[in-house]
Order: C-alpha cells, then sequence, then structure tokens
C-alpha cells in the first residue's frame, strides 16, 4: 500500500491532485469513504424505509459498549472488533427476536434495549478508566481518521463486497416486505429471514464504519442521505442514488473540514450530511412549488 | 357415473385465537375450483382472519387443504396498504418488485416495463406507471393492488374486501375483471361487505361469525332470516374499517397445511 500511497502523492505534489492527497492518511481516509458511500448510503434507503433508525442508534450505543468489552477482554486499542461484532450482534439478534415476539410497539422495544446498552456501556467505560486514559478511545466514540489503518480499510472493503452481493440478491424483496408483508409473504419471501437478515448486515457495516465515523455518529449516515434523498427522489432508482450520492459527498465535505479545521471526522461528516439534507429540503420544496404552479390553470 | 371432482380448498374444524380470544371456531366448509366464493359476515367475524389462516400467515388448529390443478400461484389484494407520504417508490417500481430479479433501484428492465403497462391497462390505470404509489387515491391504490395480484395468472386469486374505496366505475371493472378471470379458470375468494355485489357475482356465499353459519348460492343465503338478522341490510361499499392483519409469520404458498 505504501507504493500506492507514494504514487498518489506524486500526483499530488505534481499539481495533478488536490495537495492533501500527499498525506497517506487522507489517501487512505477518502478510499474509506469510497468504500463506505454505496455502503451505507445504499443501507439509509431501505433503513428509512424500513423504519429502523431508532434501531441504528440503538446498535451505535451497543457499539460503544461493545468496544468496552472487547478492551477489557484484552483486545488492541486500535482494533476491539471482536468486542463490537459479538456485542453488536448479540444486541441486532435479540432487538429482531423481542420485536418479533412481542406485542409492545417496536420504539418502546428499541427504547429499552437502547437504555440497556448505554447503562452497561457507561458502567464498563468507567471501568476501563483503570487500564486506559479514556482519550483513548475517543476515536472510537467520534471517529478519526489518524487511528484508520490499512487493516481497517480492507476490512471495510471485504465487508463491504459482501454486504453488497448479499443486498442486490434480496433487495426487491426487502423493499416489497418494507411496503407489505402480507403482499411479500405471498411472493415467497420469508418475513422473518428478511428481518434477521437486514439487520445483521446492517450491524456489519455500522461496526467497521466506527472508526471513521465513530460510534455516537454513525447513525446519522445511515439516516440523513436517505433522508435527504427522500426531499428530491422521484422514484426508487434515483432514492437510491442520490442517497449514495449524498453519503460520497457527506463523506468527502466531512473529510476536507476535519482535516482543515482539526475536529473530529465524524462530527464533521455529519454536519456536512446535515448541511446536505437542508438544501435538499429547500429544493424539494421550491420543486414542489413550481410543480403545483405548473399545474394550476392560468387564472389571468 | 362419474365421481364429482374435489373442491380447490377444503376447511376442516379450523379454529384460531390470538391472545386468548377465539377468532375462528371449527369452521368447515370447502370452495369449489373456477368459482367465485364470498365471505360475509359482520365486522369482528373473522373474515380477514380465515383469508390469513389460508395464506399461511396466521397460525390454526385444524387443516387447510389445497388440490391444485394447476400452478397453485395465488394472487391476494390485501384489505389494508398504507404508503408513507413521501416515499418515492412509484407504481412501476411497486410492480416491478416481483417482475424482475434485477434491484428496481438499479432501474426496471425494458420487458418488465412493457408487461406493467399491459397491467395497468387491464385494471384501467394505463399511463400511471411513474406516479408514485404515495399520491394514489384509495380506490387506484386499490386497481394497482389487483393487477399484482393478476400477474401471473393465478390458480387462486384471494381478495379482501376489493371494493372498498372504488366508485361506481371502479367497481364495474373490478367486477369484469372478477369475471374475466374466472372464465380463464382463476378460483376466486373474496371478503366483502356490499351485499349487491354479491348478488351479482357469487356463485356461493359463506356467512361467518366466527363459525360457519350459513353457505349456499348469494340469493337464497343471503335471504334466511338467522343471516338477515346478522348482516346490514344497508350497502356498505366503503368497509374496510379495522386493522390490518400482522406480519405473516409463514409462507403462503403450500399444497396442503395444517396448524395448531
Amino acid at each position: 500500500m505504501s507504493a500506492f500511497y507514494a504514487w498518489v502523492g506524486g500526483l499530488a505534489q505534481n499539481g495533478l491532485l488536490p495537495s492533501d492527497f500527499q498525506y497517506p492518511f487522507l489517501v487512505r481516509g477518502f478510499l474509506c469513504v469510497l468504500v463506505l458511500a454505496p455502503i451505507l448510503g445504499g443501507l439509509s434507503h431501505l433503513v428509512v424505509t424500513r423504519r429502523m433508525a431508532f434501531f441504528s442508534a440503538a446498535l451505535g450505543q451497543a457499539a460503544l459498549t461493545g468496544v468496552a468489552i472487547g478492551l477489557l477482554l484484552g483486545e488492541p486499542l486500535n482494533a476491539p472488533y471482536g468486542g463490537m461484532f459479538g456485542f453488536c450482534l448479540i444486541t441486532t439478534l435479540g432487538m429482531v427476536y423481542v420485536k418479533r415476539h412481542s406485542t409492545l410497539p417496536p420504539d418502546t422495544l428499541i427504547g429499552v434495549f437502547h437504555a440497556l446498552t448505554l447503562g452497561l456501556g457507561l458502567c464498563l467505560l468507567v471501568l476501563l478508566t483503570r487500564q486506559f486514559n479514556v482519550h483513548q478511545v475517543e476515536s472510537v466514540l467520534f471517529g478519526s481518521l489518524l487511528t484508520v489503518t490499512d487493516g481497517d480499510l480492507l476490512l471495510l472493503l471485504a465487508v463491504g463486497i459482501v454486504v453488497a452481493v448479499l443486498l442486490v440478491r434480496q433487495y426487491n424483496k426487502l423493499l416489497l416486505d418494507s411496503l407489505s408483508p402480507p403482499l411479500a409473504s405471498v411472493a415467497g419471501a420469508e418475513s422473518a429471514f428478511l428481518e434477521y437478515f437486514f439487520a445483521i448486515l446492517l450491524t456489519l457495516s455500522i461496526v467497521v464504519s466506527l472508526k471513521v465515523i465513530g460510534a455516537l455518529l454513525v447513525e446519522a449516515l445511515v439516516l440523513v442521505p436517505a433522508a435527504s434523498a427522500r426531499n428530491i427522489a422521484r422514484g426508487t432508482r434515483q432514492y437510491f442514488v442520490w442517497s449514495v450520492i449524498v453519503a460520497f459527498m457527506a463523506g468527502v465535505g466531512g473529510l476536507g473540514v476535519s482535516t482543515r479545521l482539526l475536529v473530529p471526522t465524524g462530527g464533521a461528516v455529519v454536519l456536512a450530511a446535515s448541511a446536505i439534507f437542508f438544501l435538499t429540503l429547500a429544493i424539494g420544496r421550491l420543486a414542489r412549488r413550481r410543480g403545483s404552479r405548473a399545474e394550476q390553470p392560468d387564472a389571468g | 357415473m362419474t365421481t364429482p371432482a374435489p373442491p380447490l380448498i377444503e376447511f376442516v374444524g379450523v379454529s384460531l385465537r390470538r391472545n386468548r380470544e377465539l377468532l375462528l371456531a371449527d369452521v368447515t366448509f370447502s370452495i369449489q375450483p373456477q368459482t367465485i366464493h364470498v365471505i360475509v359476515g359482520p365486522n369482528g367475524a373473522g373474515k380477514t382472519t380465515l383469508l390469513a389462516a389460508l395464506l399461511g400467515q396466521a397460525a390454526f388448529a385444524g387443516r387447510i387443504v389445497a388440490h391444485w390443478r394447476g400452478t397453485g400461484n395465488i394472487g391476494f389484494v390485501p384489505q389494508a396498504f398504507s404508503v408513507d407520504a413521501s416515499l418515492p417508490v412509484t407504481v412501476e417500481d411497486f410492480l416491478a418488485l416481483t417482475r424482475q430479479r434485477l434491484p428496481v433501484c438499479f432501474g426496471v428492465r425494458p420487458a418488465t416495463r412493457q408487461r406493467i403497462a399491459t397491467l395497468l391497462r387491464e385494471v384501467g390505470l394505463a399511463g400511471l406507471e411513474t406516479r408514485p404509489l404515495s399520491v394514489l387515491s384509495g380506490g387506484e391504490l386499490r386497481r394497482v393492488l389487483l393487477a399484482h395480484a393478476l400477474d401471473p395468472r393465478p390458480e387462486l386469486l384471494i381478495l379482501d374486501e376489493p371494493g372498498a374505496g372504488l366508485d361506481e366505475r371502479g367497481v364495474g371493472r373490478l367486477e369484469q375483471v372478477l369475471a374475466d378471470v374466472k372464465a380463464a379458470g382463476t378460483t376466486v375468494v373474496m371478503v366483502s361487505h356490499d351485499l349487491d355485489q354479491v348478488r351479482r357475482l357469487a356463485d356461493c356465499v359463506t356467512v361467518l361469525d366466527r363459525s360457519v353459519i350459513g353457505q349456499g348460492a348469494a340469493t337464497e343465503t343471503l335471504a334466511l332470516d338467522h343471516v338477515r338478522a346478522l348482516l346490514p341490510s344497508g350497502v356498505s361499499r366503503t368497509g374496510g374499517a379495522g386493522s390490518p392483519e400482522r406480519p405473516p409469520m409463514a409462507r403462503a404458498r403450500s399444497a396442503g397445511r395444517s396448524g395448531h
């Protein structure tokens, strides 16, 4: 990878790429955004359609607790993936199982899990401060490009490919199940399978994104791109494409802001995504106003 | 002497409880092939629940046996279908979901597009392909669902109050479509509150009030004293009140099922 970074750095020095690309960590960050945008953007429009925004928030908190568990069990500070994957997966399966077998509303049940994982995470973080300086886990909370390694990038790429392939195979059934579970069932889709399947894909994607975006902010990147896309999309294809574009623009914009103002990457990415959301909100309203004016008969 | 052909669907002692409440009690009747069979009954009689059991979407005690003669394809028009107001899924996207393997977010194939245009013409919605589902009227949405249920041509078409929300013209077109699919060999099972429509369409009526309280030809069955006492005398085209069924727990398509 170092030869690749040197080659990109050379292009930057010769003025063929922006000067920021002289730094390997920024090239790595850009590559992360290139992989993250289609994964999180692609998932985000299904997350919103399936009304799983709160679910994603609970998963972000669970990741924080997973980090604490991983570190307490002796995982390295820069890659506590075992704890994160393990605890997030258990939380995901627990949330879906209880949701399917309880008569309580889903947001109430997810709220219970949200509170449980947060409470456990806080207790474990206090325990953790006896072993580590709590600032050392800041990068997991808020995301940091400086701590992203080539290993993280490769893991992100591998998970991204797996998630994309699996998602493509089940996409139509997932969308139909989101619109009408009885119709999806008649079409041969297993609603329970689809619910667990999508929740697990979402968990995998969130966990591998944490080093860049951070546990507290990753939920925003699986929500805001789709929310922005909804403001302007006219059809499923545009909904998907705009979600990916917004995720990519937010990623690149956030990276630029993060490196120039020396603020956490996750925060900068989410701010950029939110700015795009309000921009699309205004564009959407303007377009609708023009559309309704065009439909009105001439009064004059 | 020839033995009569077996029915397409047999309900044998079907009972169903939800939250300890008995919603269906020992329901036994059969549905003959290539007929329009209408299930009527007051609100809360268990009509939608019975369809959920037939579709494999609710656990039950007893047996439901299907004697398929052809593909075993099932078409279904649900009672409730709510669409989020800001969801940018068009009519074409929705109908393409089960008609192409390519994820709809990558686009709709030209062949699928043609097939959808034909389907929409069949239900009187030509030209509505690019309209978002969220802006359709209740009647238009019902017809989109009917179009969805008609392709591929089902051996069994199940409709839960298909006339709800339709205007006179829409009802007329619906009845014509049902007559056409029956003539093409499809068996239609339908829940309806519109007794005039039932008299016009039904080859056979089952009156349900958690258990079967009458079955036979429409005019005679609906004229029975205990049935007239149970059913409202007026026409209720907007019926369809009530909450949607809970999500399915099992696959719909199987030759014979029994629950417990």
